[in-house]
């Protein structure tokens, strides 16, 4: 079914309800896998993403068997410097409207496994782990939209429970323009979070961010669009994560705020607590 | 068309203490499951709008998350967990976890991670690999630990030569799969660890139970302790009982065989020259009987120690040796009695709560 853009321009509202610079809802959990190192579950709107992150561990195939064929890996081999990053992504068949099975190498699939690998060896201290591999596998089990961005979240959630130090938050959100680009229209609106429908008609792109800042980490468009639309795109691209990255914060803090109720954890002592000499 | 998971309920709301659920809302978890609910962190609303925020509350001061500023002050010294961004003096958080300060060190405490070793850790290992003059050994870590050949007691003797036979023979000493109770003995600048076994208290184990918890890091599941070891009596007729609480999170529960003082008696030795007299039963993979109550009861044990685990609770001597005798009563009320080893869901939650109190 072709998405009836020609309405927005009457109520400024979205086929779902939104507003340009709406997101969708974003639950995240972390600590659902016991015996994972680290492992989280992100719904962005419909679409809903499960994690586990392994190691770091000594690399090989004795563990996860993800370490040659389909899977992308980044920060170089094993005996390398770095901590190897291999990610390695399965699309349950069921998560699409249409039931398609997707095999292990299906060429989607493995550039976003080489995208996440690249953006996660970047940010992760791969530096502090030599002659080891971290293994983060991810499963979708429904989409909607914003996949990519989904995974990259969802990944980062993994990482901050697995303990595994890091630059800041990578954080991911999609961004596109209100018309196509047959249509040619200058004076389109920039949206926020795409869901599925608006991503097979409209221009969109994938950004992620690194924490507060301004630092694209990864950019990826595969849709035609003019140049002059992008640059409104990507600001509303990387306001979106900003606002992600809130709302990622407040999971681990949940988490770690009940761990020290717990009294699973010291509370620690700050800066300020001199009288603790 | 997508699909929603409920999270489970609970059949009745477990007791959240006053101070979680004025704290934040998120944390009260009667909200009717994960697919339908509205809550503080899914909305994204500015923290602010919280009549009660929970950065005010001075417990929480020093939970960081990654990329969180701690001082910008070149003052401190920055340790493990933190980062100082290129052309900057901030000392910034690179986990999420607790800051610690040791005079003018600043560093953070993870709230969880991987095992790291430090020399004199006492952990329990599985043999992984047999290389010509060592094993690699699992220790829960970051890399698989080495153990030399030469950093274990030979059959016969501590003055006795390790020789190419020995070499050729490293499988009837540890082989893939056997699990190895042993001390770090050096680290390398990578991380990787040697260990070590030359002491009687180390060796190969037998007739037992092993456990591997997760959780490491940030003080739940096994803490460095005074202890680690120890034996302790069975209740519901069995018998003694050895636990061995690997700091790597590993965890080794047996029946207790005093083989050694046996021996000893046997062949009417001293304690000094104990050590030379180790036997190539040491070595041996073969299981000693083991009668119905202790293995019930080392069961129990085991639950005893997922169940603290499960529950944010520390596992060192004190705690599971509490919490056993509490299991044990709890056995007995039940209806079934001393066979009733069952301690997961609310057992557990009730195990721990009456643990904490």
């Amino acid at each position: 079914m072709p998405l009836d853009t020609s309405t927005y321009g009457l109520a400024l509202l979205r086929v779902d309800g939104r507003r340009w610079n709406e997101l969708r809802r974003i639950h995240g959990q972390i600590r659902t896998q016991a015996a994972a190192d680290g492992s989280s579950y992100l719904e962005m709107g419909h679409t809903k993403v499960m994690c586990v992150v392994t190691g770091p561990s000594e690399p090989g195939p004795r563990r996860g068997g993800a370490a040659g064929g389909a899977s992308g890996g980044a920060g170089s081999g094993g005996q390398s410097k770095d901590a190897e990053v291999v990610v390695n992504i399965v699309i349950a068949g069921f998560s699409s409207v249409d039931r398609k099975r997707r095999g292990r190498g299906d060429k989607r699939t493995l550039e976003m496994q080489f995208t996440l690998s690249n953006t996660l060896a970047a940010t992760l201290h791969t530096h502090l782990f030599p002659h080891s591999q971290i293994n983060i596998s991810l499963h979708v089990l429904s989409q909607d939209g914003s996949l990519l961005a989904a995974l990259i979240n969802a990944a980062t959630l993994a990482c901050v429970d697995a303990g595994i130090p890091m630059t800041d938050y990578v954080t991911a959100c999609t961004a596109g323009s209100t018309s196509t680009y047959a249509a040619n229209d200058e004076g389109a609106d920039p949206l926020l979070d795409l869901n599925h429908q608006e991503e097979q008609e409209l221009p969109g792109l994938t950004v992620a961010t690194l924490g507060e800042s301004d630092k694209v980490v990864a950019l990826v468009c595969e849709s035609r669009v003019q140049i002059s639309r992008l640059e409104g795109m990507l600001a509303v691209g990387v306001d979106g994560c900003k606002q992600v990255r809130e709302i990622l914060d407040q999971v681990i803090k949940a988490q770690g705020r009940k761990m020290i109720l717990e009294g699973t954890v010291d509370k620690g002592t700050g800066l300020n607590d001199m009288d603790l000499d | 068309m997508p699909i929603t998971i409920l999270s489970p309920k609970p059949s009745h709301p477990p007791p959240s203490p006053h101070d979680i659920s004025d704290s934040d809302s998120d944390l009260s978890s009667d909200d009717g499951g994960g697919g339908a609910h509205l809550d503080f962190a899914s909305l994204g609303l500015p923290s602010h709008q919280k009549s009660t925020h929970p950065s005010n509350n001075p417990l929480f001061t020093n939970l960081v998350t990654p990329g969180t500023l701690i001082t910008p002050d070149p003052q401190w010294m920055r340790g493990h967990g933190t980062y100082i961004p290129p052309s900057t003096t901030n000392i910034t958080s690179s986990l999420a976890g607790i800051t610690t300060r040791t005079n003018k060190l600043i560093s953070v405490s993870p709230l969880r991670a991987r095992y790291t070793p430090e020399v004199g850790d006492l952990v329990v290992g599985r043999i992984l690999e047999v290389q010509a003059k060592r094993w690699r050994v699992d220790i829960n870590s970051i890399q698989l630990a080495s153990l030399p050949l030469s950093a274990i007691n030979l059959p016969g003797g501590i003055l006795r030569k390790r020789t190419e036979t020995d070499e050729l023979q490293i499988r009837t000493f540890f082989a893939e799969g056997d699990l190895v109770v042993a001390e770090v003995q050096q680290l390398f600048q990578d991380g990787g660890a040697i260990l070590h076994t030359r002491s009687l208290k180390y060796g190969k184990l037998r007739n037992g139970l092993f456990v591997a918890l997760s959780g490491q890091g940030g003080g739940s599941g096994v803490v460095r302790s005074r202890r680690q070891v120890w034996t302790m009596e069975g209740q519901n007729g069995g018998g003694k009982m050895d636990v061995i609480l690997g700091v790597n999170g590993y965890v080794w529960i047996s029946k207790h065989v005093e083989q050694v003082a046996k021996e000893l008696e046997q062949k009417h030795m001293g304690i000094t020259n104990m050590e030379e007299n180790v036997s190539a039963g040491v070595y041996s993979s073969q299981n000693d009987f083991i009668d119905s109550a202790t293995m019930r009861e080392i069961a129990r044990l085991r639950n005893v120690v997922t169940a603290l685990v499960e529950n944010g609770c520390r596992v060192d001597e004190d705690m599971v040796i509490r919490g056993y005798a509490e299991a044990c009563e709890m056995a007995m009320l039940g209806e079934t009695g001393a066979e009733d080893i069952y301690l997961g869901g609310q057992r557990g939650e009730e195990l721990t709560r009456t643990l904490r109190n």
